[in-house]
Formats: C-alpha cells, structure tokens, sequence
C-alpha cells in the first residue's frame, strides 16, 4: 500500500503547489500537474522572453538556467522545479546593467530576429562558468549547437560569446590558442 | 499533453509501488514528456524519481565502476573517473544531443529512450512498438532512419542512444529495483530485440526501477574512440556511429570491443567482429574483415541501404583512431 | 522623375555607419514582445487539429469527449463555422494571402496537416489536452500527389511567368559547345524560429477587430481580413511590432488568422493561437520543390550563346503560387538567345508560398550550377567564364544598370579566398583524410521599390518620432528608420523613437522581397523635410526663436536650427512657441527611374568544402563572398543578412528536405529534429565584403536591400566544390550522404 504522507499524488484536474527561487526572488506557484515550465513562465507569469520555438527539445529558444545549468524549459514540468533556483532572460541582467553576455552580444549584432536570442544567451552565460567546457571556438560552437538560430547569426553569436568571456576576466585569446594547439 | 497525476517519491522503496499500471517514473524528462505532449505516451501518473539518492559515482572493490541511475549525461561525461578510464564513454555522452538536453536527461533514462523512427512518433501512423498489432508503417514507407539489423518483420525501430552504444562495448550490469527486491541484469540482456513483440522493448518488470548501471572493469592498456556519423556536424541522431576499444601487444590486437549504433534495434555489439580482430595485425585490412563480419546480417531497405556502407566506414575508421590512441598510450607509458 | 541626384546623400554621417540596433536592447533582456507571449484580458486558448490525412474527405467529428474536458469553451469545425468570403487575393490591391481556401470551408482534405476543428479552452493546457481528444474519421482516398519529384506529371505552363529572346532553340542547336542538364531541389521549411500566431480581439461590441499576429505584412493582413469578413479597413487594425522572422512564410495571412478571429468574435473574447511546430510546417507555407532543365549553349571561347530554362514548380490543390525559378536567368549573362518557361504541378501539400529569394535561389542553383559543368567541358576557370558573359547591360531589358560591380566581386572575392590556389585538377588537393573542393557561383537579385508613406514628429521634450506601417522581422528597419532620422535632423539617435508594424500607422510595405530600405527610407525623409519645413515655420514666426529671419535661411544641425550665429535646438523652438510638437508627413514611390535604369544586385561566393570519403563526411569549411547591394545602410546588420543567408544555402545545399511519404503525401518530419538545419557547429569560416557604391539611381539613400542575395548562389558553389574534389556532379538538393556514398 501507499505511504501517502511520503508519496502524496494528486488528482487529474487539481492544481500543485510548488516552491522556487525565480530570478533570484523566492515564488510558490499554483499549476496543474501537466504545465510545462515554458507554458507557466509565458502564460502564467508574464515571462515572456523565454521561446517557445519547437516545444520538443530540437530548437532551445527555450532555455533557461536551473540551478546554474542550461536546460530545455519546454521538457521540464513546473512541479519538477520544486526548492530550484530558475533563472530566464529576464533575470540575466542584475542591477539594471546587462549580463556581458547580453552587452556583447549587442556590440557584435550577434542576433537578427532576437528570437532565438535569449535562449542562446542563457546558454552561453552558463557555458562561461562552466569550465569542463573548452574554451576555443570548437567547443563552444559544439557546446551552443542545442541553440538554433535560424537567421544564421553563428558567426557573431560566437564572436559575441568569446568577447564576453574576456570581459568576464577569462583569457579567451590564450585560450583560444590552447584550443588550436 | 493529456493530464496526469504527479508524485514525488522520497526512497526506492516507495517508488517501487507504483500505484496505477500505466504510471511512469519521470527523471530528466526529455524522452518522456515530449511523448507525452505527441501523445504517443500516456500515462495516468508521474511518479518523480529526482530526489532519490542515485547520483554518486563510485569504484566497486573487484574494479568495477558503479554509477548511479540520476547522473545527469553531462555529469557523467565530465566525471574524471569516466574520463580517464572509459573515454568512449565520455566521447559517446557528448556526441549525443545538446548541451541543455544532456544536462538534464539521467543514466538511466539515457537508457530508457525511445525510437526516433517517425512512424513511431506519429499516433497516426500504424506502428506495431506504440500499438501493438497495428502494422509497421516503417517498413515500406520513409525508413532512411531506420534499423538494418535486428529489424523483424513487424519493427525496424532504431534504439537512439550514443551513450548505451559506448556502454555495450565496455560490458555493463544493470541493477533493478521493483517490489520483489533487487536484482541484476546483464547490460546487453536489458534491451530486447522487437521479434513479434516490439512494444516490449527492455527487460524492466511492473513497477521495476533502474537504480544504477555498474561498468565492466576497464579494458588496459587500451585506446578507443566513439564516432558518429550523421547529417549534420551535432545535435542529431546518429546515421551509423561505432565505439571501438582494443588493446595492443605489439603490433598485434590484445582484446576488442565493437558495438553500433543507429543502424540496430537495440545498442548492438559485435561479438563476432571482436573475435576477427583478437590476434591480427592492427591494421586496414583487418578492420575491413572486421566490419563485413559485424554487417554480414544486415538487412537494407528501400531508403537506408546506405547504413551498410556507412556503419562499415565508422567501424573501419573508429578502430583505426583506437589503434592510433592506444599507440600513444603505450608509448606514453613506454616514456613513463 | 524624382529628382535624386539633388537629394543624394553623398557625405553620409551617420547612415553607412556601424550603429547597434535600437531595438536591441528590448530584444536582449526578453521585453520584445512577440506576438505568441502578448495577452489580452479573458484571453482563451486555441489549439487546431490537424488532418492525419493528406487526400480524402472528413467523414466525422467526435467532439463529446473533448467538449467535456475542464476549461474547454468552443470547438469550431466545418459544421458550425462562420459563412465568410474569400480574399480577392490580389497583389495591386493589397489583399494578397497565402491561401484563399477559408479555414473548414468544405470537408475535403487536401493536404496533411489541414485544420479540421480549433479546440477553445481557458488555458494552453487544457487546449491541447482536449484536441488531443477530438476523434477525427476520414474517408481516404488513393492518388495523392506526394512530390514533384515523385511524378513524371508535366504541370501546368504559366503563361506570363516566361521570358524569351532570340533564337535559343536554335542557337542550342548550333552551339560548339553544350550543357544539357536537369536539376531538382526538394521542398524546404522556412523554419522561421517563432511559430504563426495570432492574437485576435473584437472590440466595441463586436464591430472593430484588433490582431496581433507574427506578419511581414500588417497593411496586406487587415486588407485581407477586412474582405475576409466584410468590415471597413477602419474597424480593423493588425499589429507587429516583433516577428521572429518569417523568411517570406509571414508575408501573407494563413486561415489560422481567420479562424482566430472568428472564435474570438463568437465567444466574445480574445483569443489566442500560436500554431504548435507540427502545425506550422505543414500548414505554414514551405518553399516547393523544383525541377529544372538548363540548356546552355557557347562558343570555344566561352561565349554564351543560348540560355534555355524550364522550371516546375508544385503549387497545393487550394491555392495557386508559382514559384518563378527563371526570373533572374534572362539578366544574368549577355547572351542574345535566351528562354525561361515555368510550369506549376498540384499536389496534396499545404500550400507553397515565397521563402527567401523565392524562385530565384533555387533557378540560380540550376543555371549557375551549368555554368560549372559549362566551364569543366570548355575546360576554362569559372570566374573567367563569369567575367567573359558579364552582362554591362540589362541583356532582358537593354537597360543600363543603375549600378552594377559584378566583375569586382568577382575578382575581390576570388583574390580573398586564394582562388589561384586552386588546382583544377579534380580530387587533387587534400590535407589528410581529408579531399579539398573549391568551387564558386555568382549571385543576384532584384532591386524593387514600393510606395510607401511614413511620418515624423519633432517633440517639445527633445525627442523625435518616426513611424511607418512596415515590420522590422530581424533585418534591422528600426535601426535603418533612426539612421535617416539621425542623419538629416543632426539629432542623437537615442533622441529618437521608432515606431512600426501597425496598421494605424502611415502605409509602409511588406518586409519582403529585400525591398524595404528602398522603400521605407525614401518616405521617412520625406516626412523629416516636412517636418522641417513645419518647424522652420515656428521659428521664424511670431515669438518664435527665429523670429522675422527668412526660413530658407535656417539650417538644420544638431537635432536643431541655426542661422549660423545661433544654435536652437528643437525642443527650445518648440518651447519657445508653446507647441508639443510638430509633425511631418512623407510619401514616396519609384518614379521614371524604373523606365530608364534596371536595377539589380550582384555578388559572388567562394567556397571550401572539405570531404572526408573515408566516413563519407563533407562539410562547409570556408565561404568568401563579395556582395554588391549599393550602400549599406548599417553595415553589420546587412552584413549579418548576408551571413545568414550563407548560413542557409549551407542547409540548402547539404541538408534540408521536407520528407512527404510517398504512398500517402502525409509530412513525416514536421519538426526540428527531423527537418535539419544547419547548428553552430555547421556555421562555415564567413567573410563577407559589402561593396560601397550608393545606388543614388535607386534612391537617395543609395542602398538596395539585402536580405535574399546572400542565399542565392550559396548551395551551387557548395555543389560545384564537391565536384571539385570528387569529380561527381550533383545536380539534386540537397547533397545528402548517401548521395555521397553512391559515388
């Protein structure tokens, strides 16, 4: 038999209770046990800037940062995000000063329609702390491959990508050099 | 997206008891709920798994590797252990998918993914693994992605995984938990071939729970490598991709280990090949031997007939970057 | 004729200039709004279903079960939908849409994909949960059309949509030396990374429609629906103030649109529809396949002397477009005997509309594909081949060119890349296991201009105004619309706001066809001289800044007035008189320019492809490209059209293919994981260079749009490189592996 106090479930039309930390300000949200992360941050909060460009995993228009790591906000329940700290676009920017990410990828046009944009931007701020990923242009283009943009602004998404890491006090161009080598 | 309870379990043991035969266990989510939402997959619950203790990563005392079911892809790929002593492994896991997917798809539900074949995406299109007795669509329709060998005559389906690849080579044991106890499961018995009954597609009983994938002891000295050819330079599945392991004693092959991916209905190791390459020169001709011997039963259809041709150049060519890597570490070694 | 030599803008200060977008930070920061995330108070939900069937008849809707699931409000199908008239989907009027078959309009199915019933509900959710339950039963019937390619069936000859000079029949015939030729392209996805969708309002008691929807054309859209639904224009207004790109699948509206607002209308409130991917691939428009025949005839010397290109086309059984593959071929060479024809086959796919550089792309991967086979045979290198047929006229018009520098793309690029590295020995040039291709093609594309009007406001509190009822889809026309603004105000860029992509606003034209900095720029300078002249007015009349001077004697210089002691700025003039603000207003349209000049943009690309045929890999390593588009207004934005079309003639040549079952024309891989594009880890080495030669002949502003050259010519370099190192000519797209392995 069930133990319902370790294992409580909840019926089809009922709404769940789930606590987080959304951009950097704790929430509990209300939400039915099938809404998708994507769907609740768009149509339940407002939050607009997180994509939705395939619904499935193929396109990452959606990504956002849980727990400091990108991830397809289109295949994670809302009720899965329980005591996660979720960070999305509209959290990126800290203090009313852009992310690095964000004001390089403005210098280097790094976009065209910008729809792809926040999820290329909230993979490349996680891969720039994340240091088992390599730092020359290979890698980062294979490690930003998840991210789609359609407008084909590769090059200066990279260009951007790299000029960030420099502003974020990483060496890229030494780097970069490694990479080559 | 249909409705569905939710749950969280706390201890194996609770998530043992499934409450309703068609509940599912969600981990990383990436296979499941995008079923879910094409409505090929519909279960009644979802039963949480994250928070149970199946994330560690640790050495058996008869050298083996023992890694817990919730290790994320990236986690895995990235561990040092896995690095140093199964690179094909690590290799595989990052040829597979994307970034944002592998951080959060788990060991075990890398396992558990389903076939890409589109027929079995589609609820309306026949297909005998989603619905059994239907027919298989497959067959005579657009099958470039599909299996040439251990198809049937009802399923073609290609198992997708990079990682299981890299895994069947190396030798693994499966540990399952349901509410009879534990038990334990040969890696290459937990995939089933689809035979007559496609829909049942591993060995995971009612209720049952892959709680942790133990890895052979690794294959020393030895060099390896994963390759993966497909459309596209990443994030797509593969066309044909091979993990290769040998060992050398001299110019000779010591041991070998071949297994296949995207062109078999499970993750598909080469016995026979590994044979063929045991105590021949490490050399091209006897990696062609090799790979005929690996493809000798493969069966082509109208659109995917070009997997032969192409998995026979990823077994060629990953045994020969294995070869060329187990040279350098043998001559490192030599150095050291 | 419009008198441009006055107006050219010669010594340009801020256009021509590298300027980040203005709306870029909106975009970065997740505050763009696009149409998918807007919401309306008491907004529902709307989710299609689909036809799982390609050719047939909808026998039977089962809808209980749906209808009874939480939230659900309204279901609308064939049986209960709103009678509803067809757009007269005319181009001159306006009206033009991509498919006049009304939504649920009758029961037969035509194409996979086809919306059969729309599932209203409170929430997302609960929208598709219960379409997922709508039971659907078909009477299928045999005989469908899968492909163009799949059909030795001839299609229909398009009268008009053909060109002919000359004797090319005959010139063929005698030709020393010959290329006879047949090429197929598969259909493509657009892909744009934001679905359709629409967000549509009734207000007023139902008597005025407001809609949001992901367009590239507002004015186009709310012309439509006003036919669509017998309302004034007035009572209907369609706004667009973001679109995650459309590559030409947003020009015009889909029944989606319709079907919104009719549910909107009957339930009394906003409704909202965002089509799923599935959805939008099938239903969504997609750029048809092609099949293509070239005869080229030429002298020893390389001198062509016969064109012949026939083009087919598919078009849907509801909708009739005609993707004109052989529209650039008779400007493309001087060569007196030349002919296009174009024919249109239906078949039971949602319907074909343009997408990027439509026609043209895939009829220059054709001919310029024949002009490598044409070279190999006269065994001449193929830009000596290109230089030698450089057209100095408009051969199709006898025209002057407005402005036209193919010859030095041609050498600028080739000297860029190291062409003369190239040994023309096929398969010789290898780096380990890999084999080098170099292969090149040149590009076009037209050079249009609509009218448009625009307007401008001059603000008591400092800042300027401009507003233009196009779209910015990606391309940059917010940015360009503040440049011109800028530059003839002297204002700061940051003083200035733009405003476009409704249909409240003054008449701008379709985000398409690389026509709208031509045309929008023009109108926009218009309405700041007249804004100027308004405010010129204030300063010299009474109590204003300037008062009792002559206006004529004022010159506009920092965002304000001098008379060359005293520097007034806008707002301190406009204080001065007690006014808000002034306004301007501005139209203009292409003159007797057209009649007189023919205008066209030209380039080349290099490429590098790289083929290992020990694993059967090939990839783009390296393009180069020389592009001539006039001036470009903002470098790195045009720069970036440029790169991303090069991006896309990557997934052109190597990758993309719509794949329709053949036994039953249903579209099996209508997603993202299926249909392949190119990733990062695709994105070749780009170097582009924009030639800087304002086109003043086109407009004052000298630039002549960018946004499909960048394409055209991509995928035939791509495929004359792979020649290159394998001696194997690829006349199909795209250039798949197992073609690869059949070498």
């Amino acid at each position: 038999m069930m133990d319902d106090s370790a294992h409580s479930r909840t019926a089809f039309s009922e709404t769940l209770s789930v606590n987080l930390t959304l951009n950097g300000e704790p929430r509990t949200l209300q939400v039915a046990p099938n809404a998708v992360l994507l769907d609740v941050l768009r149509e339940q909060l407002g939050l607009g800037g997180t994509k939705k460009g395939c619904d499935h995993g193929q396109c990452g228009a959606c990504t956002v940062q849980i727990d400091g790591q990108a991830m397809n906000s289109c295949l994670r329940l809302a009720v899965m995000c329980e005591g996660q700290h979720v960070t999305t676009i509209e959290g990126l920017a800290r203090d009313g000063e852009l992310h690095p990410v964000q004001q390089s990828f403005l210098e280097c046009d790094a976009y065209q329609c910008g729809y792809c944009t926040p999820g290329q931007m909230m993979s490349a701020s996680a891969m720039l702390e994340d240091d088992r990923i390599g730092t020359d242009d290979a890698s980062v283009k294979e490690a930003m491959s998840g991210n789609i943009c359609r407008c084909g602004a590769y090059k200066n998404i990279l260009e951007a990508i790299q000029q960030a890491r420099v502003q974020l006090g990483h060496d890229a161009t030494a780097a970069r050099k490694e990479g080559v080598a | 997206m249909r409705t569905f309870a939710y749950s969280r379990a706390d201890s194996v043991e609770h998530a043992a008891h499934r409450t309703t035969p068609d509940a599912a266990f969600v981990a990383g989510g990436t296979t499941l709920l995008d079923l879910v939402k094409l409505d090929v997959l519909r279960p009644s619950e979802l039963v949480d798994i994250n928070a149970l203790p199946l994330k560690s990563v640790e050495w058996l005392d008869d050298g083996r590797l023992k890694i817990g079911a919730l290790v994320t892809n990236t986690d895995l790929a990235h561990h040092p252990e896995i690095k140093q002593h199964y690179p094909v492994l690590s290799q595989a896991l990052l040829a597979g998918a994307s970034t944002q997917l592998r951080n959060m798809a788990t060991t075990a539900g890398n396992v558990m993914q389903r076939t890409r074949c589109p027929y079995y995406r589609d609820p309306a299109a026949a297909c005998n693994r989603r619905e059994p007795g239907s027919g298989c669509d497959a067959r005579h329709g657009l099958n470039r992605l599909n299996a040439v060998l251990g198809g049937s005559e009802a399923c073609i389906a290609v198992h997708p995984s990079d990682m299981c690849v890299a895994i069947a080579a190396i030798g693994a044991t499966m540990t399952l938990s349901g509410p009879d106890g534990e038990r334990e499961v040969a890696f290459e018995d937990f995939h089933r071939l689809p035979g007559d009954t496609p829909h049942i597609e591993h060995d995971l009983g009612d209720g049952e729970l892959i709680t942790a994938i133990t890895l052979d002891a690794p294959l020393v000295p030895a060099g390896s490598y994963y390759l993966k050819l497909r459309d596209r330079a990443s994030y797509e599945f593969a066309l044909a991709s091979t993990a290769a392991q040998l060992s050398l004693d001299g110019e000779m092959i010591g041991e070998a280990r071949v297994a296949l991916g995207g062109v078999g209905t499970k993750p598909w190791r080469c016995p026979e090949a590994e044979a063929a390459l045991v105590g021949q020169p490490a050399e091209k001709a006897t990696f062609e031997r090799a790979a005929d011997i690996a493809l000798r039963d493969a069966t082509p259809l109208e659109h995917n007939a070009f997997k032969i041709p192409l998995a026979r150049q990823a077994i060629i060519r990953a045994l020969r970057e294995a070869t060329r890597l187990a040279r350098q570490t043998g001559e490192q070694e030599g150095q050291a | 004729m419009n008198d441009l030599t006055q107006s050219a803008l010669t010594k340009p200060r801020v256009v021509g200039k590298r300027t980040p977008r203005i709306d870029g930070e909106y975009k970065l920061t997740g505050r763009a709004g696009y149409t998918g995330e807007l919401h309306a108070d008491g907004m529902l939900y709307g989710y299609p279903v689909p036809a799982t069937i390609a050719n047939g008849v909808l026998e039977s809707l089962e809808l209980d079960d749906a209808l009874s699931m939480p939230g659900v409000v309204d279901i609308l199908h064939h049986g209960n939908f709103d009678t509803l008239h067809r757009s007269p989907n005319s181009m001159a009027h306006g009206d033009m849409v991509n498919e006049v078959r009304l939504p649920f309009e009758d029961e037969r199915i035509y194409y996979h994909g086809q919306y059969v019933a729309l599932v209203v509900a409170e929430t997302f959710e609960q929208s598709r949960a219960a379409a997922q339950r709508v039971v659907a039963r078909y009477q299928m019937e045999d005989g469908a059309i899968a492909s163009l390619l799949l059909t030795e069936a001839e299609g229909e000859l398009q009268d008009g949509a053909g060109a002919s000079r000359g004797d090319p029949e005959a010139a063929f015939g005698g030709a020393e030396v010959t290329v006879d030729s047949t090429y197929h392209i598969a259909a493509e996805s657009h892909l744009q990374m934001e679905m359709h969708a629409t967000l549509a309002e009734w207000r007023d008691d139902g008597q005025r429609l407001i809609v949001h929807e992901s367009s590239q054309g507002v004015f186009f859209q709310r012309n439509a629906m006003a036919r669509v639904f017998g309302i004034a224009q007035e009572n209907l207004e369609v706004i667009s103030h973001y679109i995650g790109s459309g590559f030409g699948n947003k020009l015009f509206m889909w029944p989606h649109a319709v079907a919104t607002a009719v549910a909107a209308r009957r339930l009394g409130r906003p409704v909202k529809v965002v089509l799923p991917r599935q959805q939008d691939m099938t239903g969504g428009g997609n750029r048809p396949a092609s099949r293509q025949r070239i005869r080229l005839g030429a002298d020893r010397s390389g001198k062509l002397t016969s064109v012949i290109h026939d083009s087919t086309t598919e078009t849907s059984l509801v909708h009739q477009y005609v993707d004109t593959c052989g529209s650039a071929t008779p400007s493309f060479y001087a060569c007196d005997n030349v002919s296009t024809s174009q024919r249109v086959l239906q078949v039971n796919h949602g319907t074909p509309c343009p997408m990027r550089a439509p026609g043209e792309v895939s009829g220059i991967f054709a001919l310029e594909t024949a002009m490598d086979e044409l070279a190999v045979e006269l065994g001449m290198d193929p830009v000596e081949l290109r230089l030698k047929n450089n057209a100095e006229l408009d051969p199709a018009s006898g025209l002057p060119w407005s402005s036209k520098h193919l010859d030095e793309c041609l050498t600028s690029a080739a000297q860029r890349f190291g062409w003369d590295k190239r040994d023309p020995v096929v398969g010789s040039m290898r780096d380990g296991d890999e084999i080098i291709g170099y292969g090149m093609a040149s590009c076009t594309w037209s050079a249009g201009r609509q009218p448009c009007e625009a307007r401008v406001e001059l603000r008591a509190d400092g800042s300027l105004f401009a507003a233009c009822g196009t779209q910015d889809i990606g391309t940059g026309t917010y940015t360009i619309v503040a440049q011109a603004v800028a530059e003839l105000t002297g204002a700061e860029l940051s003083r200035i706001e733009v405003k476009l992509g409704e249909t409240g606003l003054p008449a701008g034209p379709l985000s398409g066809g690389s026509m709208a900095t031509a045309t929008v720029l023009p109108a926009v300078a218009a309405a700041v001289r007249d804004a100027l002249d308004a405010i010129k007015e204030v300063a010299v009349g009474s109590g204003g800044a300037f008062e009792g001077s002559d206006a004529d004697s004022l010159d506009v210089e920092r965002g304000g007035l001098t008379d060359g002691k005293r520097h007034v700025s806008f707002a301190e003039i406009l204080g001065a008189s007690k006014l808000s603000s002034v306004n301007g207003k501005g139209s203009a349209a292409p003159g007797n320019e057209r009649s007189e000049y023919s205008f066209r943009s030209f380039g080349a690309h290099f490429v590098e492809i790289r083929i290992d045929p020990g694993i059967s890999r090939v990839r783009v390593a390296r393009v180069v490209s020389s592009i001539d588009i006039g001036r470009a207004i903002n470098p790195p934005t045009a720069r970036n059209q440029v790169e991303g079309g090069i991006v896309m003639g990557v997934g052109m040549g190597l990758l993309e293919k719509l794949d329709y079952d053949p036994r039953d024309a249903r579209l099996i891989n209508a997603n993202v994981a299926d249909y392949i594009v190119p990733t990062h880890a695709d994105a070749p080495d780009i170097d582009v260079e924009l030639l800087d030669y304002p086109d003043f002949k086109h407009n004052e502003f000298g630039g002549r749009g960018v946004g499909e050259i960048g394409l055209t010519g991509v995928a035939p370099a791509i495929a004359n490189a792979i020649y290159h190192a394998t001696g194997k000519r690829y006349r199909d797209l795209p250039i798949t592996i197992e073609a690869l392995l059949a070498s």
